[in-house]
């Protein structure tokens, strides 16, 4: 017995002593006081953290003495992370950087607006798309330096198109109605379905409303804009219109919207640039792509044919080391073109630096899209996108939207649906 | 009519144990699949087991990340049971009227979730940090010392206490055995197959434990396996089968220390005492 106790404590001093020593080791993930270093803080290896190594590779010519820590999380445990860690008012052991998605930017700026490095003067912010600004600032100081476009447009498999008797540029300036009448006529033609949806995930609503200008909720960014917004309730109804035409293939996750696309199952899918990479990686299929620009809405007034989906930007936290983050940040994705160029050749990320777009890079013919120009497309939406301001609770209106569409598609009338979903968002977000 | 009910039973229970180790099994032959097959749904076993296996060891920090959490589990379960036998051995065998009340109060605590208390206590060890960084945020001790007692695991040894025979105690007073004599040397021999309960549930609850290290731990070195496997899935096209063969390598400890323990774990809950 004794001897099983004694081997009990060894075994909980040698742990305990491997453990402190490896604190005093490495204390690399706080802002420690030596300011010769900073923290980055990003998610997805193939994506962002990728254009970090590029930026730091860059940097490293221009400060030699500056390391920059980038250090690889998910978006969730990010966002997680940051809010325990602002909530309890302790800075230890934030990163100088983060990368923080726009839908999620203005709830992390007004709820800690102390927590946040002013970087208006580190960069020029009329450089860059206009939509952008509006998730990264507050009372017109930036706060964010915007970084990949979410501009969003139609991938189109051309050889579907071709077989039901259209072409690519049968796809141009068209209304959702026109897009779902050639999703009609492909269906009948090759049977392959026109679309590919997850029913929790509304991004097609979010894209047509901010197509219009308009957002869940008002300008503000704190009052729900659920009822009586037009925008809306078109695109619900275009939602239900897509539903019922039989042309859509459902998928559950990520691994099954990809797979939908890379097996051939489905014709064309509406969303971000960024969704370029999953495509292409399906070398078979080099050739038979192409990108349209998005539909709009055919009743609400001012709808254009961009809109945003997804897309994130930077931000500087209030902690030591803070100017050499801001200027890191400045020194790069704030005015470097070159690094721009870099992105979409070896990243496929595009940038909104609006500068950037007369690069070479911009310029090069897409073999697999058939040679369409179409990373100089994207650039063209991205400047057109209209400026919203997603506000503090676009996911929390999506959870009820979520479950109200589901109401609306099963048979209850849509003024109730948004009434309803209005009342449920006004409870919950005061 | 038997034999009726006797084949009802069996086809019941075939039914559950298919349900419930299906998920497991996929895990298994997913981890030695292509990411396409996996998210296509092939459920027979593939031959990638070698190239998922060194894509995984190429790639990732795997070994640092076991280490971690082995150190974490192995010490919080050691400290835990030590802390919570002698708390529910004193709550039991020296009975009074306010400790009782103590006892209500500490149940109480069971009732409120994780999450509730951990702003307050990432605050406390924001300020620890300042005092001794050593034990403050982005260590492992940081990790530690929360969970080092919970009140269901006092709870739980206060209830097996219940079935020790107290003339025990008598008998090794007698024999002039100091108190902590008679509870290291005729409680703990005596109770082993309530320890080895708590220790599986505790070493199973800490090894999986997800929230608090990873809002506590920032360095990507101290990274415990349950926050390596939550940045495998984060990127714009996770790899299914790497995933997969990451968590069938986390799920091998809980494992091996369940079977080992596993006759000793059914005694211990169901009542220790022969």
């Amino acid at each position: 017995m004794k001897k099983l106790l004694v081997l009990l404590f060894a075994t909980v001093l040698v742990l305990s002593a491997c453990s402190s020593k490896s604190d005093n080791g490495g204390n690399k993930g706080g802002n420690a006081a030596d300011t010769s270093k900073i923290t980055v803080w990003a998610w997805d290896p193939n994506f962002n953290i990728k254009a970090l190594n590029l930026a730091k590779e860059d940097y490293a010519a221009k400060d030699s003495k500056l390391t920059v820590d980038i250090i690889e999380n998910a978006q969730n445990d990010i966002v997680q992370k940051l809010n325990t860690g602002m909530s309890s008012g302790t800075t230890k052991g934030l990163p100088n950087i983060v990368l923080i998605e726009d839908y999620r930017a203005q709830s992390f700026l007004q709820a800690y607006p102390d927590m946040f490095f002013d970087l208006s003067s580190y960069f020029k912010a009329e450089d860059f798309a206009d939509y952008k600004l509006g998730p990264t600032s507050v009372d017109g100081k930036h706060y964010g330096l915007p970084f990949d476009s979410g501009a969003a447009g139609v991938f189109v498999r051309t050889d579907y198109l071709k077989e039901a008797g259209y072409t690519l540029a049968d796809m141009q300036d068209i209304t959702w109605e026109q897009y779902i009448e050639i999703g009609k006529k492909v269906k009948e033609k090759t049977g392959k379905n026109w679309i590919s949806l997850d029913p929790t995930d509304l991004s097609l609503i979010r894209m047509m409303t901010q197509s219009t200008g308009a957002w869940y909720l008002k300008e503000d960014g704190k009052t729900a804009n659920i009822a009586g917004n037009e925008a809306m309730k078109e695109a619900f109804e275009v939602y239900e219109k897509i539903m019922k035409a039989n042309i859509v293939k459902p998928h559950a996750d990520w691994s099954q919207l990809v797979a939908n696309f890379n097996s051939g199952d489905v014709a064309s899918y509406p969303t971000g640039n960024w969704f370029m990479p999953s495509i292409a990686a399906e070398a078979s299929q080099s050739g038979k792509w192409g990108v349209a620009p998005l539909p709009k809405l055919s009743k609400t007034p001012n709808s254009v044919h961009a809109a945003s989906i997804g897309g994130s930007s930077f931000y500087v936290l209030n902690v030591p080391g803070k100017e050499k983050a801001a200027e890191f940040l400045g020194a790069t994705f704030g005015s470097d073109s070159d690094l721009y160029q870099k992105l979409i050749t070896e990243v496929g990320a595009i940038g909104t630096y609006k500068p950037a777009a007369a690069g070479d890079a911009y310029k090069q013919p897409n073999e697999f899209f058939g040679g369409q120009k179409v990373v100089e497309d994207f650039a063209k939406w991205t400047a057109e996108v209209p400026k919203v301001n997603f506000g503090m609770h676009t996911y929390a209106i999506e959870d009820i939207l979520v479950v109200e569409m589901q109401n609306f598609l099963n048979g209850k009338k849509l003024d109730q649906v948004l009434k309803d979903a209005q009342s449920q968002a006004d409870a919950q977000i005061k | 009519m038997d034999k009726l009910k006797k084949f009802l039973t069996y086809l019941f229970l075939s039914v559950a144990a298919v349900v419930s180790i299906f998920p497991f099994l996929w895990m298994i032959s997913s981890a030695t699949n292509k990411s396409v097959d996996v998210t296509k749904g092939k459920l027979m076993p593939g031959a990638f087991l070698g190239e998922n296996l060194k894509k995984v060891l190429d790639t990732i920090d795997i070994g640092p990340a076991l280490w971690n959490s082995a150190k974490i589990s192995v010490t919080t379960t050691i400290i835990a049971l030590l802390i919570a036998s002698l708390a529910g051995y004193g709550f039991e065998i020296f009975r009074s009227k306010a400790k009782d009340r103590i006892f209500s109060i500490l149940l109480l605590s069971m009732m409120i979730p994780f999450a509730a208390i951990m702003v307050p206590l990432y605050r406390m060890f924001g300020g620890i940090s300042k005092v001794i960084p050593a034990i403050g945020i982005d260590t492992m001790t940081a990790v530690i010392l929360p969970s080092v007692t919970t009140a269901f695991l006092i709870f739980f040894f206060r209830q097996n206490t219940k079935m020790f025979p107290k003339d025990m105690l008598e008998a090794g007073r007698i024999d002039g055995l100091n108190e902590l004599g008679i509870f290291f040397r005729i409680y703990v021999p005596t109770m082993k197959t309530t320890y080895a309960a708590a220790a599986i549930i505790t070493f199973m609850s800490s090894w999986n434990n997800y929230l608090w290290p990873l809002v506590v731990l920032q360095s990507p070195e101290k990274r415990t396996i349950p926050l390596l496997i939550s940045n495998l899935g984060s990127s714009y096209a996770p790899d299914y089968g790497v995933i997969m063969l990451v968590i069938l390598i986390a799920t091998l400890p809980t494992a091996i220390v369940f079977f080992l323990m596993q006759k000793h774990f059914v005694a211990g809950m169901t009542g220790s005492v022969k």
